[in-house]
């Protein structure tokens, strides 16, 4: 299951927002036993550790660690906001 | 006596951060054609830089940001008489609509692969404003945040009229000594003023993000604490030592060079 991140978003930054679209997106998620899911940083322009740490964090405590999957992406503030993010967990 | 004159037209700009012409011509009581003249030979040394046309020109100290505006806000130790709104984000929601912003230097050198950085590292030290400091401003609530380009540079500045780092860190961690080990703190640990919340990663990205890159610094100011970080830190650094201790907001400056 596939989540397009830019529907919340160019620019996804601060705990607040990031919490809130968690939230959203863990009411309209019904995947499938075992099924992975898939954030999709395409069309997302910047992202920051605090909003992507929120969405994480909440991703995980609900569907596990390992179903939730961060597509590839050249995006330097993805990669480096998850590299901050897997650091300090 | 030409040098002595160059000196004190440089000293006039370093004051008022720019001048026009015709205001030096007023304040050295010396013929519009001599001043010319000697801007004129100022801008072909690289000590100065002209912006605007006509008799709007202005001549600024080249590579130097504008920061008297921000330095009287932040400075205030009253509740600042001018809260322009074009730079004070009153709330989170403006200060995030606001970073799109940093798109139009793109036009002016900014690579296109740090476009994405330079957001998420002014997004992280504003929306630290607004977690320090929601509810608990010291008077006028949000932060300024104002982007500049000079000398081939990013400049990003952010401040705010909160508690201060130390304040608010010390709520987490009681044995920080003092303003300057909590500015150290905040940018090197784990650490945050908002636990038991699992937070505190902020400034470590935008650390790691400035000391990546040789053309990035940063410096940060909060009360008497002073951090600088990156190749450019000492520039900024320089900037913000104008800056006073008391009162204790806090300010950043970022730094980030141009193609």
């Amino acid at each position: 299951m596939r989540i397009r991140l830019k529907q919340y978003g160019e620019i996804l930054t601060s705990r607040p927002a990031g919490r809130e679209a968690a939230l959203a997106m863990k009411a309209r998620l019904r995947p499938a036993a075992g099924e992975p899911i898939e954030l999709d940083f395409d069309g997302v322009l910047s992202v920051g550790p605090s909003w992507l740490d929120e969405v994480l964090g909440a991703l995980r405590a609900e569907y596990g660690r390992e179903r939730v999957i961060c597509l590839p992406t050249k995006n330097l503030s993805v990669i480096e906001s998850l590299r901050v993010i897997d650091s300090g967990r | 006596m030409k040098t002595e004159t160059r000196a004190r037209i440089v000293k006039i700009i370093q004051e008022r951060d720019c001048a026009r012409p015709i205001e030096l011509v007023k304040m050295l009581g010396i013929s519009p054609q001599a001043i010319h003249r000697h801007l004129r030979i100022l801008v072909a040394s690289g000590i100065l830089e002209p912006r605007g046309r006509g008799p709007m020109r202005r001549y600024f100290l080249a590579g130097a940001p504008q920061l008297s505006a921000v330095l009287s806000w932040y400075a205030s130790i009253a509740s600042p008489a001018e809260t322009p709104g074009e730079v004070v984000c009153e709330t989170r929601d403006v200060f995030t609509a606001r970073l799109g912003r940093l798109r139009s230097f793109a036009r002016m050198g900014l690579k296109e692969d740090d476009l994405p950085l330079a957001i998420s590292v002014a997004g992280e030290v504003g929306n630290n404003s607004f977690d320090h400091n929601l509810g608990n401003w010291r008077d006028v609530p949000g932060c300024w945040f104002e982007t500049q380009a000079t000398g081939g540079r990013l400049w990003i500045c952010v401040a705010d009229r909160g508690q201060g780092v130390f304040r608010s860190l010390t709520r987490a961690d009681p044995t920080i000594p003092d303003e300057q080990a909590a500015l150290v703190a905040a940018f090197e640990r784990t650490l945050s003023g908002r636990a038991p919340e699992n937070r505190g990663n902020g400034l470590k990205f935008v650390r790691n993000i400035v000391v990546a890159s040789e053309g990035r610094g940063l410096a940060c100011r909060s009360g008497v604490g002073l951090v600088e970080y990156g190749r450019l830190g000492g520039v900024c650094r320089e900037e913000l030592s104008r800056f006073p201790a008391e009162p204790a907001g806090t300010v950043t400056l970022i730094l980030w060079s141009l193609k």
